[in-house]
């Protein structure tokens, strides 16, 4: 299905080498999904306002006229906005920083509206998500992954299962409404439909059809409420069925949960510089060198890293 | 010659499919008495409306990954009525016993069916006649029913009971009574029912105190103050307008919603209503599960299935669909040896054999279920009943956990129904689950 | 000489959950007679009283007032709604008002008095105990009535004592019109003196004193013809079907 990475540095200060490091753990375990890719990288956070992180449409479904008119209507929007700064886009992608205080949510809608197929990717004070259809080397050559410094971040790689190739269906998913949360996921989780309803009769809407979706909504309502994210972790151990392999950020931690069963793969490096975790220790060894022990998660294992 | 003529000396006979040999019989017999068929069970149709039989499971292949059917832990625990009960009903499993009355069933039934179910963990439901010693002996928890009739209502049973069931109608026959004949109008069950001996009693289609939904939020507040708010209430429904139905028992502040679909069985009821009135118990549960969505308390007002379970693939589809928990009845008989080969001479006597006896109505079961007969019923041993259907509770429930296994569920309440495909274009629309082999659901 | 230690609630600002939970824990506590002020028609008040001891609403009661009662005694000095002490086992009710439909419905015993007028379905399903309307009484009243007594001094309504079992009914006005299978039997004697001792023994001396003699109520029971199906009864049963 899928392979998940993630990876945290230990030291105080920013790690100008972060992205490289991560884009070269994603080329290895490219393999296992040759459909999608994408990261969410936390760098150093910006005191009064979010970098807020929009696409404007996915190549598969619109044309190039279309996502260009999108582009255009959300930089017209993003300067228009009294506190936006640092507006810059690439290709289909705007991202501009917003400062002072916004109801993450009513902004995210905001801006969605504005036209069809526009998705908030991410919006964070220090977390920023990336995603493609296609390989990693893809991924790179649009996003400039290598380039990104910073303090840790999640990556993943998609083979598709059940729902559909395209942009929205891609990972990580940010958790829409909270700032800073993104979770990678590898493996199905069984009661999702069931799930997925509880949510939308609370009136939470999702983007996908995509299974993993859920638990970037479980993480934000989580967070939201004022649980840390081990709590949250915890209560995915509790009320989601199923195989899971689930990775997650926030501004200042990294963490995972692996399911009951074992079904899925994930396999940890710490040392005194970093944490590494991944589907395969093959990403871990292409990426990082050293002589470090790499060993399997348990089973119902939640670990959470704080900066 | 004659041998020549010989093939048409004996015509093939023609029969007809509208005055079929049935319905010429069922004409005669109105032609005799000025009255319409009553009998026991229920509908007795050939099914040509969509069933469960049109659902598949899609078990894990690639995409998923199956649990270990015989080895890997799935929950079955049940807990039903969180949404107002401080006490809500805690179940082992995820079926429990209909509601059937003290008076249409014998003691030693009802006697075997509450220590089978308390054996095994569920709840037993009362009936058309109040609690019976039985279920008050024996039970574990009793839902305890306050139909139209009223018989044998006390309140210190229902404040003994884990739930009250506030009836509305049952599947065999919604919008009507239920119906007891005078050969089952005992001593014991007269005293019960405050009835004259030997009268064929109807009950009545409405309740006494309360006309319609505005009535009925009032009915389950008093319900609830006779209870301090303890136990969950349930409203149940025989499947007719379901979707409205639905819809006004939970925005009337049921905890629970019973809907009993069109194969529902009775002790005894006009066939033509067991035929003729009332929607199928597939279509059912879509339409109450449904109706729950759309007013936004799906998940927080539970949903118990009933009409025609006969084992633990009909509940899991049940379940998937929509459902908390079934009620079984005909099956819970079934078990108890109604139909089976025993007593031969005597179903012959009813004018009917083994595996097509329907004559619950008459008083004369042969096998002891549906008879108040003190001969008769010694022919049902409480224990070896008990054993027998705690056996069939075990069966269903170990049906559900493979099924739910097979999808890669921990938890058998995890179903749903994208976990199925359906068989036939009908099933795919009434059901919104894709018809196998085309990916697509038709009709939404 | 004993004391009857009295308790007030004033139910104005409280829920129904509180007046009933009140009046429980005095009624438990010893207290024998609780007066509940400001009533104002609630719903489901004083239901499944399981203690001995009088309640007494200072104004009117709305539904289910009394139901499912097993042994206490409620005075309502007002009206009340639907189902006035549905399903009573044991106790009695008095209402100085009217009461609306389903009166004493379902009860299997104790005593239900409404001085004034009751409505629709007195009674009905009643399988035991006593019912006395000092009033008229409206449509359908003793409707499947299995067992007890019926009482109404005033005129009833159409289709009096449709499709009783047991109950006996009498009337001391006008009859509206007879239900399915009802029929009028003679009065004896004996039932003479017993109403003559049920109109004493349960209304007011002034109330009394309006409503007919004894003697000069009508009986109505059930012909029996719907007890069980007998096609030469066809034409009782289409009209009771």
């Amino acid at each position: 299905m899928c392979g998940i990475l993630g990876y945290f540095r230990k030291h105080p200060g920013t790690d100008a080498q972060l992205g490289a490091t991560m884009l070269n753990m994603l080329q290895a375990l490219g393999r296992r999904g040759p459909d999608s890719a994408g990261v969410a990288l936390v760098g150093p956070a910006h005191r009064a306002g979010c970098i807020v992180r929009v696409t404007a449409g996915g190549e598969l479904e619109m044309t190039p006229q279309a996502i260009e008119a999108n582009r255009e209507a959300i930089q017209v929007f993003a300067a228009s906005l009294h506190g936006a700064s640092d507006l810059s886009s690439i290709g289909g992608y705007v991202r501009f920083v917003l400062n002072g205080d916004v109801d993450l949510l009513a902004f995210t809608q905001a801006i969605e509206s504005i036209g069809e197929g526009i998705e908030v990717l991410s919006i964070g004070h220090a977390m920023e998500l990336s995603k493609e259809v296609g390989t990693p080397h893809l991924l790179e050559g649009k996003h400039h992954i290598s380039a990104f410094a910073g303090t840790h971040g999640i990556g993943h790689t998609r083979l598709c299962t059940e729902s559909m190739v395209d942009l929205s269906h891609s990972q990580p998913f940010w958790g829409r409404g909270a700032a800073d949360v993104a979770i990678v996921h590898n493996g199905h989780i069984t009661n999702y439909h069931q799930l997925r309803r509880k949510y939308e009769q609370r009136g939470v809407r999702f983007m996908t059809e995509n299974d993993s979706e859920v638990l970037a909504v479980y993480l934000a309502e989580s967070l939201n409420r004022g649980e840390t994210l081990r709590q949250g972790l915890d209560g995915v151990l509790r009320d989601m069925d199923g195989a899971y392999c689930c990775l997650a950020v926030t501004a200042t931690e990294m963490g995972f949960v692996k399911d009951p069963y074992a079904f899925k793969p994930l396999v940890v490096a710490e040392t005194d510089d970093f944490v590494a975790v991944a589907t395969e220790e093959i990403a871990i060894r292409s990426a990082l060198s050293g002589d470090y022990e790499v060993s399997e998660a348990q089973v119902e294992e939640v670990r959470v890293w704080s900066r | 010659m004659k041998n020549e003529a010989s093939h048409l000396a004996r015509p093939l006979l023609q029969t007809s499919g509208t005055y079929s040999p049935d319905v010429m019989q069922g004409i005669h017999t109105k032609a005799e008495t000025g009255i319409y068929e009553i009998r026991g069970y229920g509908t007795l149709r050939p099914r040509r409306w969509a069933t469960f039989d049109d659902l598949t499971f899609l078990p894990c292949g690639l995409t998923r990954i199956p649990l270990e059917g015989y080895r890997e832990k799935c929950s079955t625990r049940t807990v039903l009525g969180g949404r107002f009960a401080k006490r809500p009903l805690e179940l082992e499993i995820p079926i429990m016993i209909t509601g059937m009355s003290w008076g249409a069933l014998s003691y030693n039934a009802k006697a075997a069916l509450a220590k089978a179910a308390a054996k095994v963990g569920t709840s037993n439901t009362t009936g058309d006649g109040g609690l019976s010693p039985a279920e008050r002996e024996f039970a574990r928890d009793y839902v305890y029913e306050v139909l139209p009739s009223r018989y044998g209502i006390d309140v210190h049973d229902l404040r003994g009971a884990s739930a009250i069931e506030l009836t509305i109608g049952q599947g065999a026959k919604p919008g009507t009574g239920g119906l007891l004949l005078g050969s089952k109008i005992s001593e014991t069950i007269a005293h019960q029912r405050d009835l004259p001996v030997g009268v064929d009693q109807r009950s009545p289609a409405r309740h006494p105190d309360m006309l319609g939904p505005d009535d009925m939020v009032i009915k389950i507040e008093e319900l609830r103050e006779a209870t301090d708010g303890q136990v969950p209430i349930f409203v149940k429904l025989g499947a007719s307008r379901t979707y409205d139905d639905v819809k006004l028992a939970a925005k009337c502040g049921a905890d629970v919603v019973v809907v009993d679909g069109m194969e529902g069985g009775t002790g005894a009821s006009p066939a033509i209503l067991q035929e003729h009135t009332g929607i199928p118990t597939l279509a059912a549960v879509c339409e109450a599960r449904a109706a729950l969505e759309d007013c936004g308390l799906y998940g927080e007002v539970q949903l118990i299935i009933a009409g025609g379970i006969r084992d633990g693939v009909d509940a899991a589809k049940a379940m998937a669909l929509g459902a908390d928990a079934v009620y079984i009845g005909t099956a819970a008989l079934i078990s108890l040896n109604c139909n089976k080969p025993l007593y031969v001479e005597d179903y012959q006597a009813l004018g009917t054999e083994p595996y097509h006896c329907h004559h619950c109505h008459t008083g004369r079961c042969p096998v002891g279920i549906t008879t108040q007969d003190p001969e008769l019923m010694k022919r049902l041993d409480i224990e070896e009943g008990a054993e027998r259907a705690l056996n069939l509770l075990r069966a269903m429930t170990l049906e559900i956990q493979m099924l739910a296994r097979a999808c890669g569920k921990s938890d058998v309440h995890h179903l749903e129904p994208e976990d199925m495909a359906a068989l036939t274009m009908e099933a795919s629309i009434i059901c919104g689950v894709p018809l196998a082999g085309t990916r697509k659901v038709f009709g939404r | 000489m004993v004391e009857i230690a009295a308790v007030a609630i004033d139910a104005e600002t409280l829920s129904t959950r509180e007046v009933n939970a009140l009046i429980r824990s005095r009624l438990q506590g010893g207290a024998t007679e609780i007066i509940v002020e400001n009533p104002n028609a609630r719903h489901n008040l004083a239901v499944a009283l399981l203690q001995p001891g009088r309640v007494r609403f200072l104004g009117s009661v709305g539904y289910y007032c009394g139901g499912l009662m097993d042994g206490a005694e409620i005075h309502v000095q007002g009206s009340a709604g639907w189902g006035l002490a549905e399903s009573m086992s044991h106790g009695s009710v008095v209402v100085h008002g009217g009461a609306g439909n389903g009166a004493a419905a379902a009860i299997r015993g104790g005593t239900v008095v409404i001085h004034g007028d009751a409505a629709a379905r007195l009674g009905v399903s009643m399988k035991g105990g006593l019912v006395l309307v000092g009033g008229d009484c409206g449509y359908m009243a003793g409707f499947m009535g299995q067992k007890g007594t019926l009482v109404v001094c005033g005129n009833t309504g159409a289709a009096f004592a449709d499709s009783m079992y047991a109950t006996t009914c009498y009337v001391g006005g006008a009859i509206g019109n007879l239900g399915t299978d009802a029929v009028i039997e003679t009065l004896t004697p004996e039932e003479a003196g017993m109403l003559n001792g049920l109109l004493a023994e349960h209304l007011p001396p002034a109330v009394r004193a309006t409503k007919p003699a004894g003697r000069d109520f009508k009986k109505v029971v059930a012909g029996r013809k719907l007890w069980n199906f007998d096609k030469h009864n066809w034409k009782t049963w289409q009209d009771a079907l």
